[in-house]
């Protein structure tokens, strides 16, 4: 980091900079006042702490990563190369798709019912009530505290036989018995956790529904539309960008769900494998049996979904998301 | 436009440096770097601090405390820092460590994992030290031998064990049954569980004649011994077929379909706990210094043990280190460390704190030591200890390399099977193709 030291302590002047790039001489004659070139210094230099950090805690790392998901490396001994054995042995493996398909159902369905609730409350929130700061906070509160060890533990007690969860099958006479313990229960449950934690989307919402000019809503109840119609042709088009801010946010969160899973599952990711999640399969190569090497490709097969992922949503946004105003 | 590619490119270089040293340190990690071996007595005259973990549960807490207390007391310049958590979260945590090469100064050890820490140069050797900062005259040598692997000693084992049956004679009371008798064989036990288990069916809740055992390898590798065969060759593969597991699977394939073993949804929801500690079930076959806790979450005292079942071969039993201590090979202050084994090893007044928790104490000073009160839990497991000594006939099995890791693998593909998710000969292939990739040190 030298480099940067010197700059910044250097004078805002050329001085500095002819000895940066001697090798391109024929820059000088670019005819910009120098300022700018401070600004940009000086601008680093600001970035500096950002940039040490994201070099030496993220960048760095995933570096190492990539080079050791071509190699078969157990923590202790040195990496021996490998090449691609760890990706074809990802495809090979059952509990890789097995943890791919517990994966993917929770996106796919955990998603649009988290986003259809935060919307949902959000629009409740939106309307004009006596103490909706009050219940904007409370509602948000779930949030605050839904990643936390406790909640995951308190979640888990919900679920067990004679829990909240199974009194309220008894009481309408559903057939009963705890979630917890049953690998067809443990989906629905997870994927209700994640919606119950619906603030930070919700508050989007919100910040996005009070965006939405009240002339239109007007405009269109004069001309005869129901809260429906106002809804679908006025509300969804107006709040799609931010719509798909979060669902593009909330899909991306959702393929590294790991905590509540680690702790409901009590760290096996059972019962029967039911919230294996890819990550903690991952945690499981990594960390338990000491195979880095696979644990780091399955790390960069999830890097590469979730970019493929996103880039269709950009893509596919272009039909669906409106931005008012001006062109993209 | 130019000019901003220009810095761009000249910021740059110091990133891409960066990142290089970045993968170098981390690189560099992997290494291993070895404590300096010379023992010398330890120093009394400076401030040093320890790092002690171990894995266990509130009780086991308080008595190391108990013991960490005294210890200080003898060695005031040695400051013992303690931390502990679960068994499952205990081992992700020291892997962790060890990648970052940050082992505690002493730690609990267990025979599943030392192998796989030993060679990988993770664990101090502690021949050095022994006898100038660690007794070791007073242990037997098969069991000291535990510890050791490729000629260092890299554990010290702090007390024994062997498997068991317990059984929950309050539960049996109110059944109205008898306690199983002494030298069942495993079909006459599975009978038994399978009566108990009817009778136990219209009480609230139900109440079971025992666990499924399918799913514990330690159980499975007892069996095999009876039949005669052994568990893992020399160069740490498995010395079995897959009939023999495909086997073992098979014969208590029954109970689980008529749903004679305790279910396995209530086990999962009563986790960390168990069928018998939760009283719904009568029996569980599981090492015998698990009795004092099972007892104390039972909240009985009614709870005794039983040889496991026998087989062709006779019962085969075996002793196994409960649990030994070990040294990080980073350690800093490999002399204080292994006086802090020392002491928890021979000292009698831990051996009295301790008691059987642990198992039965290895070295007979602190075993003499304790204050077993007659018809106490501790007396059980002592006796029980006392009187199986003549069924113990084979040696304790070799901790093998990978070990942990397929021991885990048995108890997933045990749950899967419980399920109904997959039978035998899928249980045997997937355990097969886990112990192909993680065992012999690959």
């Amino acid at each position: 980091m030298s480099a940067t030291t010197t700059e910044r302590g250097g004078p805002a002047g050329s001085g500095v900079r002819g000895t940066a790039t001697s090798s391109s001489p024929a820059r000088g004659g670019a005819g910009k006042p120098s300022h700018s070139r401070a600004d940009t210094r000086a601008g680093y230099a600001f970035l500096s702490p950002w940039l040490l950090g994201f070099g030496l805690l993220t960048a760095g790392p995933m570096l190492m990563s990539l080079y050791l998901a071509f190699t078969d490396y157990n923590l202790f001994r040195a990496p021996e190369f490998v090449g691609i054995e760890n990706f074809t042995a990802l495809f090979a493996d059952t509990r890789f798709l097995k943890s791919a398909q517990v994966t993917a159902i929770y996106v796919f369905i955990g998603v649009p019912v988290k986003l259809a609730s935060a919307l949902a409350v959000a629009l409740l929130l939106n309307a004009k009530h006596r103490g909706q700061g009050a219940y904007r906070s409370m509602f948000y509160a779930p949030s605050l505290i839904g990643a936390s060890v406790s909640v995951a533990i308190v979640w888990r007690a919900m679920f067990i036989d004679d829990g909240v969860a199974d009194q309220v099958q008894q009481f309408f006479g559903l057939p009963g018995g705890g979630w917890v313990g049953n690998p067809d229960m443990t989906m629905p449950m997870m994927i209700l956790l994640a919606v119950w934690q619906f603030g930070a989307p919700m508050v989007i919402f919100l910040a996005g529904l009070k965006q939405i000019p009240a002339e239109l809503h007007e405009a269109a109840a004069v001309d005869g539309a129901g809260p429906v119609r106002r809804f679908v042709s006025v509300t969804v088009p107006m709040l799609s960008p931010v719509l798909f801010f979060n669902l593009l946010l909330e899909t991306i969160g959702a393929f590294q769900v790991f905590s509540s899973a680690f702790i409901i599952s009590g760290g096996t990711g059972g019962p029967a494998d039911s919230t294996l999640f890819y990550t903690f399969y991952l945690y499981i190569k990594g960390f338990t049996e000491f195979r880095m090497g696979y644990a780091s490709a399955m790390a960069w097969v999830l890097v590469l979904v979730v970019g493929i992922i996103t880039a269709v949503l950009f893509r596919t946004s272009r039909a669906w998301v409106h931005y008012t105003g001006d062109v993209r | 436009m130019v000019r901003t590619r220009t810095t761009a490119r000249t910021a740059a270089v110091p990133i891409t440096a960066l990142a290089v040293a970045t993968a170098l340190t981390l690189s560099a990690c992997g290494g291993g770097t070895t404590a300096s071996a010379e023992a010398a007595p330890v120093d009394t005259d400076r401030d040093i601090e320890l790092s002690l973990v171990w894995w266990g549960d509130d009780d086991r807490a308080s008595r190391y405390e108990e013991a960490v207390t005294l210890f200080e007391e003898k060695y005031p310049n040695i400051d013992v820092q303690t931390q502990f958590q679960a068994w499952d979260d205990y081992w992700t945590a020291r892997s962790t460590e060890a990648a970052g090469q940050t082992l505690p100064d002493v730690f609990q050890m267990d025979l599943a994992y030392i192998h796989q820490y030993a060679s990988n140069n993770q664990l101090l050797d502690l021949s050095s030290q022994m006898g100038v900062n660690l007794e070791t005259g007073e242990y037997d040598e098969t069991l000291l031998g535990s510890g050791s692997v490729n000629g260092g000693q890299y554990g010290i084992p702090t007390s024994t064990n062997t498997l068991g049956m317990i059984h929950h004679d309050d539960l049996l009371d109110e059944l109205g049954m008898e306690p199983p008798k002494e030298g069942l064989t495993w079909d006459e036990y599975d009978a038994w569980i399978r009566e108990v288990s009817e009778a136990g069916a219209d009480q609230d809740p139900k109440v079971y004649g025992g666990t499924d055992y399918t799913g514990t390898l330690w159980l499975f590798i007892q069996w095999l011994l009876q039949q005669g065969k052994t568990a893992f060759a020399e160069d740490g593969t498995p010395a079995f077929e897959k009939s023999d597991l495909v086997a073992w699977v098979e014969r208590t394939q029954p109970l689980r379909d008529e749903g004679a073993f305790y279910p396995v949804e209530r086990t999962k929801q009563v986790e960390p706990l168990t069928g018998l500690q939760v009283n719904e079930a009568v029996t569980e076959l599981t090492w015998d210094n698990m009795t004092a806790g099972y007892a104390a979450n039972a909240g009985s005292d009614n709870v005794s043990l039983l040889p496991v079942p026998t087989g062709a071969e006779g019962s085969q039993q075996f002793w196994k280190p409960s649990m030994l201590l070990s040294s990080s090979a980073t350690t800093q202050e490999p002399d204080a460390a292994a006086a802090l084994i020392d002491f928890l090893v021979n000292d009698p007044e831990v051996g009295k704190i301790f008691g059987t928790s642990k198992g039965v104490p290895a070295v007979p000073g602190q075993k003499d030591a304790m204050e077993v009160a007659e018809g106490s839990v501790d007396d059980t497991i002592v006796t029980y200890e006392e009187d199986v000594a003549e069924r113990v006939t084979a040696d304790t099995p070799i901790p093998v390399e990978g070990y942990g890791v397929v021991e885990v693998e048995f108890k997933r593909l045990g749950e899967e099977l419980a399920y109904g998710n997959i039978n035998a000969e899928e249980f045997a292939d997937q355990w097969f193709q886990s112990a192909e990739s993680n065992l012999g040190g690959q």
